[in-house]
């Protein structure tokens, strides 16, 4: 280092000032930092014994033989997760639990995004119809999936069938019991409940996006459509980022409404993993197996949820 | 630094209390003698009678009640206090958790009490186990046919309720030829005609199907693959839409009270909706009718049984419960809350006359339910029959591979 690049805070001996010396501790400013983390220690507790804990529990008994009934367990090693990854059935889930993810995600983003865009738009009883639009979200998904049940029952006295056949005079159509179409129709369900929720996520950011960007881009004469793409698209990302997110980690887990609605059938074809995970540990009392499936599919989901988050913040980056 | 420390101390503690709840004492719920705890598979309206009556004759006793609905929501509630030490001194014992419970020594062998003189064999040797053992006292039991609408079935002509399978598609064809919809049945369980099927065929054999197939000695595609071949024919031959895989069991019931259909798989916890949604409707339940010359039989099973806590804190007072529960007056009070088919021998139960025609059978033991009847692996084993049955409803599997899935799924369990 040369004597001409010397910072303030060197000396001409080339020591920085104040070396040698302990910092002076400030203990002012150490309570004020206390009292402010005293205010984490519940959400810590929190996280600590509703996840770490369970989590630590999980990991555990997929080395063992733990049945549910006793802690007297037997130390397996990998046996379980070899179990795991030969045992078709185990993984019978994985293939529509990925389908109905993508699917879900997609068709969630495509529908939510212009509804936002029309939501934040000024009509008569904008308020009332944001609500109708949100309320799928406030039911448990398992009563949907009770009601929608009955909405898609196969024979001709289901709702929909009905519907079709007066106006149509078209079906009965298997929607619960035909293989492609179960899974459709769990998919169709899973996105009306969830677009108005994911809706009022994008409008949230849509209204933090100045009017200004419109006002110029109208004068300088773009259409609606170029609106659209080259400013509320690239504005919206962050929130696209969130969602997909959500919509990700959700889906994976998802367990509730293909259950209700199917109970996994016809066959396998609308069973997920986290139902392979419950039935495994609950029902049969393999809490080993179903262990070592839970703790793999954990992995697979923070990894799912860490890449897509990369790729995403990239994305965001060169955007915005 | 302190701080540090202080945020280190509370999630150890964090930590040690659920491992603690799981270690805990090795006692259970029950801690004075004069307090007994009751963890119920049947609802609070049900046993509250029942418990005022036995308190009534027991006053040094007071019962401590708790419940929780069946199937998942109670056996994983059991399950977690056992584990953690604080399950009740009597509780429920179904086919569901039976293998675990008895396994791992969690109930009481009541083999010899004298409070199962009055309950038939095969109730106790549905939660029996080695050497005679019995861990359940089991007060009654279920049993399911087909439910006639003897309106439509009059229509269509037919008077007679059919006894052979060929007489029953036979009928169905006539229903259907008359534009009614034959019969419906939910299969998202295990089928009742094809238990039904097996039932006759298990009895035919002595009993030991099941036995032989778990020793190794036989395989399921020995007994299994003519039940399913005629039970299938209810597709095969067009009678019955495929899209019964998609309909639960109240949708059916619905579809029956509603004079939209024939004939239906029936428990006689149907019955009671049958009648209020269609007061009027004549119905009658039968035996699913027999194949290969085999007489009609019926689906079933026991019912739970009530268990003593193998570390139950009060086990004489627990006896005591358990001896009041299958006498007379408690059978009376219970029947009358559930409608239950009971089965103690000093007690007739009032039924619905509907199911004047499989009451004696299910009272005897002539039922049969694959999932109970077998020896291991119980639930692995249904979650992939009901699969492979809706696949060979849809025409996706032949019985031959239904069979075999099953050989399949019971040796990976070994």
């Amino acid at each position: 280092m040369s004597a001409s690049v010397l910072t303030p805070a060197e000396t001409s001996t080339g020591v920085p000032a104040g070396a040698g010396r302990p910092p002076r501790f400030n203990w002012s400013r150490a309570r004020e930092t206390s009292a402010n983390q005293l205010f984490l220690v519940p959400v810590a507790l929190v996280f600590v014994v509703l996840l770490i804990v369970p989590l630590t529990q999980t990991f555990y008994w997929s080395f063992t033989d733990f049945t549910g009934y006793s802690a007297d367990v037997k130390w397996v090693g990998l046996s379980n997760y070899h179990k795991v990854l030969t045992d078709p059935s185990m993984l019978a889930g994985l293939g529509f639990t990925l389908a109905f993810t993508i699917g879900t995600a997609v068709l969630i983003t495509a529908c939510a995004i212009p509804l936002a865009v029309v939501l934040n738009k000024k009509f008569f009883a904008r308020n009332f119809v944001r609500s109708v639009f949100f309320f799928p979200a406030i039911p448990s998904i398992a009563i949907l999936g009770l009601v929608w049940g009955y909405i898609l029952s196969p024979l001709g006295s289901g709702v929909l069938n009905s519907v079709l056949n007066s106006l149509f005079h078209a079906g009965p159509y298997p929607w619960l019991s035909d293989a492609t179409l179960a899974r459709l129709s769990v998919i169709v369900v899973a996105v009306w409940g969830g677009a108005g929720w994911h809706a009022m996520l994008y409008l949230a950011y849509l209204q933090s996006i100045p009017a200004d960007y419109y006002e110029v881009a109208t004068i300088d004469g773009a259409s609606a459509r170029q609106q659209f793409f080259h400013i509320t698209l690239p504005l919206l990302t962050p929130a696209i980022v969130i969602s997909n997110f959500l919509l990700m980690t959700g889906g994976l887990k998802v367990f509730d409404l293909p259950f209700t609605l199917t109970k996994g059938g016809p066959g396998y074809s609308t069973y997920t993993i986290t139902q392979s995970i419950i039935t495994s540990g609950v029902a049969q009392g393999r809490y080993g197996l179903a262990s070592a499936l839970a703790a793999l599919f954990t992995f697979a989901v923070a990894l799912v949820a860490v890449a897509q988050l990369w790729v995403s913040r990239r994305i965001e980056r060169r955007v915005l | 630094m302190r701080l540090r420390r202080t945020v280190a101390a509370l999630a150890s503690l964090a930590l040690a209390l659920p491992l603690a709840a799981c270690g805990g004492s090795s006692g259970s719920g029950g801690s004075s003698d004069g307090k007994l705890t009751f963890f119920s598979w049947d609802g609070e309206d049900t046993m509250k009678p029942v418990i005022a009556k036995f308190e009534e004759e027991n006053p040094g006793i007071k019962v401590e009640f708790s419940n929780a609905p069946p199937v998942a929501e109670y056996i994983s509630t059991l399950q977690s206090r056992i584990l953690s030490g604080t399950a009740a001194d009597v509780f429920a014992i179904a086919a569901e958790n039976k293998t675990n419970l008895i396994n791992g020594k969690h109930v009481v062998d009541l083999k010899d009490k004298p409070f199962l003189e009055n309950v038939p064999k095969f109730n106790q040797t549905t939660y029996g186990g080695q050497d005679g053992a019995v861990y359940g006292l089991s007060v009654a039991s279920w049993g399911a046919g087909i439910l006639y609408n003897k309106d439509l079935l009059a229509k269509a002509g037919a008077t007679t309720i059919p006894k052979t399978w060929d007489e029953f598609l036979a009928l169905c064809h006539k229903l259907k030829d008359a534009g009614v919809t034959p019969y419906l049945e939910s299969v998202q369980a295990m089928s009742t005609p094809l238990s039904a099927f097996l039932g006759a065929e298990s009895a035919a054999d002595g009993d030991s199907m099941d036995t032989k197939i778990f020793d190794g000695s036989a395989k399921f595609k020995d007994y299994w693959v003519e039940p399913l071949t005629q039970w299938s024919r209810l597709w095969t031959e067009g009678l019955v839409t495929p899209a019964v895989v998609g309909l639960t069991g109240d949708q059916v019931r619905t579809e029956f009270a509603t004079g939209k259909v024939a004939m239906m798989v029936a428990g006689p916890w149907d019955i009671p909706g049958v009648r209020k949604a269609a007061p009027k409707l004549q119905i009658e339940m039968a035996p699913i009718p027999g194949i290969d010359g085999k007489p009609p039989y019926l689906a079933g099973a026991a019912s739970p049984g009530y268990a003593i806590n193998a570390k139950a804190k009060n086990p004489a007072a627990a006896e005591k419960f358990l001896a009041f529960l299958d006498t007379p007056e408690a059978m009376a009070l219970y029947q009358k809350a559930t409608g239950a088919i009971t089965v103690t021998t000093d007690f007739q139960p009032t039924l619905d006359p509907a199911l004047a025609p499989i009451v004696k059978d299910v009272r005897e033991g002539n039922i049969y339910l694959p999932q109970i009847a077998w020896k291991r692996a119980e639930d692995i084993l249904n979650v992939e029959a009901t699969a492979q049955l809706q696949l060979l409803v849809q025409g996706k599997a032949s019985p031959e591979q239904v069979a075999t899935a099953l050989d399949i799924k019971l040796a990976s369990t070994s």
